[in-house]
This record gives C-alpha cells, structure tokens and sequence, in this order.
C-alpha cells in the first residue's frame, strides 16, 4: 500500500515535472471567443479557420518573432459564446483577468465588437478587429480597437455607384434583408443612386427567416431593370440563385451581397453563378497582395481542399498578420503593439493596410465577380484581376 | 426556520453580495451579473406563470421591450431614471396588450405569448430598418459593478415581491385561478383583475432588467434582446428550482448558472449535452424542482407545485 502510494507520487510528480518542462516552453497565449452554437454557428468556421491556419503557419516557423528577441509559438484559448454578446463580453473578462492571456484576437461579428469594446478599452488590450463593418463603428473612440474591415456601407455605397455607373447602368431593382448590415447599406445606397441619377424601379425588404421570394421576383421581372441588387445573408442568397433563375431574372448585372464568394456556393450552382458579382476585394494571387497565394494554398491543404470565404476568412487573417507584424516590431509590450498598430503599414494578404483612426484606410471597398467558375476582383478598377463581365443566360 | 433568523440570514446575504462588488474581479462580478439576473427574471415569470398557471414562453417580450424603450431615450434622461422609465413604460403597455390576451388559456396561452414576443421583435426589426437604424450602440455605460449591484437591487426586489404576493391575499387570488379558474370566479375571486395585474407586474421588472442588460452587452439589436432563449432560460431556471414560491427560482438560477458556468469552462465542446441530460433528468425524476425536493425531504411539507 505504501509502496503503491509512493509510486503514485513519483507518477505524479512526473507529471507535473513534464507540465512545467512543456510550460518552460512558454508558448505567448492568445485568446477568442468564437460562434459554436446559435444563430451564427455556420458563420464561425469562417473566422476560426483563419485563426487554425495562422497558428499553424506561425508555429511551422518556430513562433511568433518577438521584436526580433527569439520565437515563442501561439498557443489559443477559445471559448463558445453561443452567439450572445453579452456572453463574447464575459469571455474576454475571463480571458483577460482569469486565465491572463498575453494577447486577444476578434470575435465574430459586429455586435460582439461593441460588446468587447468596453472590456478591453479597461484592461488596455490591444484588439485588431475583423468581421464588423458598421459605420456605428467609428463612434468607437480610438484606443485599442481597430477595424481591418473595408466594407464600410458607406463607402460601399458609392464603389457600387461608381460601378453600376460604368456599366451604363439606368435602373435597378432593390431587394434587402432587414438584418442591420443590409438595411445599412441600402441607407447609404439609396441616396448615392439618386445622386448618379440611377433609377429605383423596385425596392423590397423581407425578414431574415424569407421562405419564398418569387412574389417579388416576379414584380421584378415585370419592371425589367437593367440591375438586380439583392442585399442577401447566404441563406437568402441560396433562395435568391434558386428562385431568379425559376422566374427567369435577366438583368446583366445582378449582385448577390453576401454568400458568392463561400467556396460551396460554386459547387450548388456552377455555371449558374458566372456573372453574379458579390461584395470582396480579394483574390488570391492578386496584385498589392503580400503572400496570398500561398495562404490560399495552405488553406486548400489544411481543409483538405475547402476554399476560404474570400470575404471573411481572408479579411480574419489580414487582421492577426497585423498583430503578428506589430509584435515582430515591438515585443509584447501591449502599449507598444498598440502605438505600432496606429502607425504602421501592414503587408497582408488584403494588401498594404494602415489605419486611419480605428478604421482601415488603405483598402478600397470592392466587388468580386464569379466568371467561369472563378472568384475575380471587378473592382474597383486599381485591385481588378477581370473586367466586369455580363450575367448570361441562366443554365437549368 | 424561524422567520425572523430568515430574514437576518437574507439581510446579511445581500449585504455581503453587495459589499463583494468592491473588490472582486471582473470575472466574478460577470457571473454575479448573470445569477442577479435571471433571479430577477425568473422570480417575475412566477409571479405570473408559477401562480396563475398561465405559462408563458414568451416573457422575452417584457425583456426586450425594456431594452428597446431604454435605448430610444438614453443619452436624453439620467441612466438610472431611464431604466425605471422603462419599466414603468413596460408595465402600462402590458396592461392594455394583457386584456385581450389573458382570455386565451392553457396551450393556446403558451402559443401566443411566445407568438408575441416574436411579433414584437419583428416589430422592432421592422420599424429600425424604416428608420435605417441597423444597431444601436451603448457608449459610456456605467462600470461593470454599478451594473451588478443595480441587478443585485432588482433580484431582491423581485424575489421580495414574489415571496410576499405569494402570501398575500392576491396572491391567495392567483393561485386559486391555477387550481380552478371556474370555480374561482364563482365564489367571487375578480380573475380578470387578477390576471392582468399578475401580467403587468410580472412585465415590469424584466423591463428594467432588459434595460440594464444592454448596457452590459453594449449594444442593442432586435434579434438578440428578443431572443426565444431567455424566455426558456427562466422558465428552465423557475422549473428547476420550483416555481411555486420565492426560494424555486433562486436555487434554480444559482444552481444552473454555476453548472453552465463550471461546464462551459471545463468541457467547452460537450457541455451543451451535459446540460440537456440534466434537464430531462429534472423534469423525469424531481418534477417539482430542487425546493419541491427539499422542503419533502427535510422540512416534511410537501409542496404543492406546477
């Protein structure tokens, strides 16, 4: 019995010694909180992958630089934050005071900035921000909070006029989701439109949950506009790709907001998707770019031949290269990495960013266009890998 | 028991939570926020749902409408004297949206009060999208512990409140309208006054709750402040614990809010299921909640509970 206990010990206390010897290591930790379950569950991965395969990468080097004083590797702490804000603003309390993390990356989505935002203002922790895109945003004042984000709604606004505009476009039909992003744009669209002297033939707004949506689309073939402009989440998307080419929508040009650019959409509806174009600015390969095809690649190979989001995922990324490149800059230090992220100009795989107050300045907001099965940038014109095509006939 | 150790015990209690807002840390004072108020909220759902036996799924509805006549006047009134107007707002619309919908019963109840709730929130989604609002940010509200502490007021006072009606003449009144509402009209018992006034109290408090909530999460948004899930955590909470008297909703609240809190930091990917299994274990093996179970077992009265 004695023996056994002693024994026990010793097994025990090994086991400690090999925890400490791994902890000696010291690994700089890294903390989130991420979507798993609610409403934006099927969001998350967007986002988390970016956060795996930076870790990966990171690590495949030896670490992070840590201002040039040796290599330490990532280590995360996630937590679920059921798609609560409240619960992402609980996470970070815990990440920040209890588990004393050395540094924390974005959750998802734009109400869970606002709710961080206050957490890590008081404990002055740095946070570059993805996946938020608000104008409500910049009232955040500047302090440890920063917006990677291009697609402002207001600058969106005016690139889709400059776009529509360059296509001889005359008039469109408007359809939007009432979920905020959405209804945000189309505040800052509508207006834009009237200026360019574009007309709005047809306008409508359906719930977030919309079964069918043919009633509309058929009023919209009756206007027959030379623009159809969905403001859609993915799954009104899917309803829109369905149901536009049942009704038989013709338009030219015709933009599907916000599920395009998810790598299974090409594979749902194949040649029917050439011609739509979808909000992004990125396409792997692309000029201005530092590094994006081979994060594209590594992305195919890590999820065993997944595309990115080419909206979210690569903006995500974007975002903890800032981090990765202040921290190569100044050290750990979180007011030093803060002072480096409000003046440096960043090489990511968005291209060159710098920000101007909490928002990011440097990247234009843009549209991707699918053509023959491949995401293109179409603009704007300085970013573009393709001229901006028709939308053909659609296929059955 | 006595009464009067009770209400010492109760006292020193408060006081102590209170006096932890000064120096615990943030974390704590999260999950204290958390356990105040569902506390708040589920004391409320009783005194309607436990008492009458008019179960609603859709008290989310008070909740929500709290928050949304908080941010529409924040910034224009003191902080503190929104979050009462809120309630107090909340409280005389349910007065006049309880009369037509306190006359349908049982299952039909349940439907449409959860129906409610959810028009109210495509209401709201409706009319910020004609407004093109798409979210309403709460800049400068007040520290984590001023929150926790105005929670902590609420859950005394909601528990105060649920343990007094309880023993009072109208809350006699409610539970007759549970036990047999025909029968309770004959001999005299107003269960169309009784009824309504339960509704509105029960409306009040998760107003002020909602409003307070929202300068917790930062931000508000139709889809989160009228969340179907809050209207079924309280009612898990109330079931829990027992929803026939003041202490149910309590022991409900804490008991659930440490178990999620202890799972959800230790076992992140499973404890969803964990908890789904406790659930069903409740309803199946202890159906009149943790103070149906203990006040039979150790105090030797049964209770009589929904």
């Amino acid at each position: 019995m004695v023996k056994h206990l002693i024994i026990k010990t010793f097994v025990i206390l090994g086991m400690f010694g090999m925890a400490y010897s791994v902890q000696a290591a010291d690994p700089v930790k890294i903390g989130f909180s991420i979507p798993k379950t609610g409403m934006f569950a099927s969001a998350g991965p967007s986002q988390l992958n970016a956060y795996l395969l930076w870790q990966d990468l990171v690590n495949a080097k030896g670490g992070l630089d840590i201002g040039g004083k040796g290599r330490r590797k990532i280590e995360f702490v996630q937590y679920d934050d059921k798609s609560n804000p409240a619960q992402a603003a609980k996470i970070y309390e815990k990440l920040i005071t209890n588990d004393k993390v050395d540094l924390v990356v974005a959750p998802w989505g734009t109400p869970h900035h606002f709710a961080v935002a206050p957490v890590v203002e008081r404990h002055k922790f740095p946070l570059v921000g993805n996946t938020a895109a608000s104008v409500a945003l910049r009232k955040v004042k500047p302090g440890y909070l920063w917006f990677t984000s291009s697609m402002m709604p207001d600058n969106v606004a005016k690139a889709m006029t400059a776009m529509l505009k360059s296509r001889g476009v005359k008039s469109v039909a408007i359809l939007y989701n009432l979920l905020p992003f959405a209804s945000e744009n189309i505040q800052f669209l509508k207006p834009a439109l009237a200026k360019a002297g574009i007309k709005i033939h047809f306008e409508a707004k359906y719930p977030p949950d919309i079964k069918d949506m043919t009633g509309m689309l058929i009023k919209v073939k009756a206007k027959n506009p030379d623009a159809v402009l969905v403001h859609s989440y993915p799954g009104d998307s899917i309803l829109y790709m369905n149901q536009a080419r049942e009704v038989g929508i013709n338009a030219k040009t015709q933009y599907v907001m916000v599920g395009p650019a998810i790598g299974f959409f090409r594979g749902m509806f194949k040649s029917n998707l050439d011609g739509i174009i979808t909000m992004g600015s990125w396409a792997p390969g692309m000029k201005g770019t530092t590094g994006s095809q081979k994060f594209y690649t590594a992305y195919k190979k890590k999820f065993k031949g997944h595309e990115p989001d080419y909206l979210d995922t690569v903006e995500v990324y974007a975002s903890v290269q800032i981090l990765e490149q202040a921290i190569a800059k100044v050290g750990l230090n979180r007011e030093k990495i803060r002072n480096a992220i409000n003046t440096m100009t960043f090489k990511t795989i968005y291209g060159d960013v710098k920000f101007n107050g909490v928002q990011n300045g440097s990247t234009p907001s843009g549209f991707t266009q699918i053509q023959k099965g491949k995401i293109e940038v179409v603009w704007p014109k300085s970013r573009a890998t393709a001229p901006v095509a028709d939308k053909g006939a659609w296929a059955n | 028991m006595k009464n009067s150790l009770k209400l010492v015990l109760a006292v020193v209690l408060c006081v102590f939570l209170a006096g932890v807002a000064g120096f615990a840390d943030e974390y704590i004072l999260g999950i204290g926020f958390t356990i105040f108020m569902y506390i708040a909220l589920a004391q409320s759902w009783v005194v309607l749902s436990g008492l009458t036996g008019y179960i609603s799924l859709g008290h989310v509805v008070f909740f929500g409408s709290g928050a949304y006549v908080f941010i529409l006047i924040w910034g224009l009134v003191p902080v503190w004297l929104g979050v009462f107007c809120s309630g107090i707002v909340v409280g005389l619309v349910s007065l006049i949206v309880g009369y037509p919908v306190l006359r349908v019963r049982g299952p039909y109840f349940v439907i449409l009060s959860f129906g409610l709730a959810e028009l109210v929130k495509n209401l709201v989604l409706i009319n910020e999208a004609r407004m093109y609002v798409s979210m309403r940010p709460v800049f400068g509200a007040p520290a984590l512990y001023q929150l926790y502490t105005a929670m902590l007021l609420l859950a005394i006072i909601a528990t105060g409140l649920t343990y007094w009606i309880r023993r009072s003449r109208f809350g006699a009144g409610l539970r007759s309208i549970r036990e047999d509402e025909e029968a309770a009209e004959t001999i005299g018992v107003p269960v169309a006054k009784l009824k309504l006034l339960a509704f509105a109290i029960s409306g009040v408090i998760p107003a002020m709750v909602g409003a307070i909530f929202i300068m917790r999460s930062g931000i508000f948004q139709s889809g989160d402040a009228f969340t179907p899930i809050v209207s079924f955590t309280m009612v898990t909470m109330a079931i829990i614990g027992g929803s026939d008297d003041a202490p149910g909703p309590f022991l409900g609240v804490v008991f659930l809010v440490l178990l999620q809190e202890l799972l959800w930091v230790n076992w992140p990917e499973v404890y969803m299921i964990i908890l789904g299994i406790l659930l069903l274990g409740f309803v199946l093996f202890i159906p009149n909640g943790i103070y149906g179970w203990l006040s039979e077992k150790y105090f030797g009265n049964k209770k009589n509970v929904t």
